[in-house]
């Protein structure tokens, strides 16, 4: 419905070694295995360390693959244990309203 | 290069607000998340949740403790910190210095992004994994055990 503004005028493909590399998400990854404690962050470990790996090999498509899948074992992780934390609050909040129903 | 070429009501309100903001909101949280753990004793039980790994499989996960760890970081007790998880020490003051250049970043101090070399991550992997199966194990437990 609203214009698309017309893309970006194509940018000429960087050499190998010249570009970017992705970044392997390992923040996160450590975030989820300290912090999150689930062993998700353990698969995520691998998945940072893999594009490291492919990197230096010269598979970026690889590495850019391997950086996408750490980032989405962290976050899965990590929202397990929100979940998990919020259902316990929730669980606590009923208990001890339920608790104070009993007792009066 | 992707987010050039992004488009939709997501993206287009990423790219209106100042970079600065995400590494500034995360910070916020994260010292806001320290206060309450400082004042709220994760020592004691009922407090917060048990870790969901602990209690379906009764094995200690790498992070089993963290939440200790930090507590006893924010009242400045790293012996104790170190007694409930090492590997929590040893990530914080890491994870603060990815924040630091993450706001860096987002300032206009750009540094070229280059990858450690991959045998320092596989360290990392083999640490964690060694250190989970340790902490399970009678003999290291009262060392490695929160």
């Amino acid at each position: 419905m609203t214009t698309v503004p017309p893309p970006p005028p194509a940018v000429p493909v960087p050499p190998v070694g010249g570009s970017q590399p992705p970044n392997n998400n390992l923040v996160l990854a450590i975030i989820t295995t300290i912090l999150c404690c689930l062993p998700l962050g353990i698969v995520a470990i691998v998945k940072a360390a893999e594009v490291n790996t492919k990197w230096t090999q010269g598979d970026l498509a690889g590495a850019q693959a391997s950086a996408d899948a750490a980032k989405k074992f962290s976050l899965i992780g990590i929202g397990v244990g929100v979940a998990v934390a919020v259902i316990y609050f929730i669980l606590v909040a009923v208990g001890i309203a339920s608790l104070e129903f009993n007792t009066y | 290069m992707t987010e050039t070429t992004e488009v939709g009501l997501f993206a287009r309100t990423r790219r209106a607000i100042h970079p600065v903001v995400f590494p500034l909101v995360t910070g916020a949280a994260g010292v806001g998340a320290l206060v309450v753990l400082s004042r709220v004793n994760p020592h004691e039980p009922g407090h917060y949740p048990t870790c969901p790994s602990l209690w379906l499989t009764g094995l200690y996960c790498p992070g089993c403790g963290s939440l200790r760890a930090l507590h006893e970081l924010t009242h400045l007790d790293l012996v104790g910190a170190w007694d409930m998880n090492p590997l929590a020490v040893i990530a914080v003051p890491w994870l603060a210095w990815r924040w630091l250049r993450w706001l860096l970043e987002t300032l206009g101090v750009r540094r070229e992004r280059r990858l450690a070399p991959p045998w320092v991550l596989w360290t990392v992997f083999a640490v964690v994994v060694l250190f989970t199966i340790l902490r399970n194990i009678p003999f290291f437990s009262p060392y490695l055990a929160p």
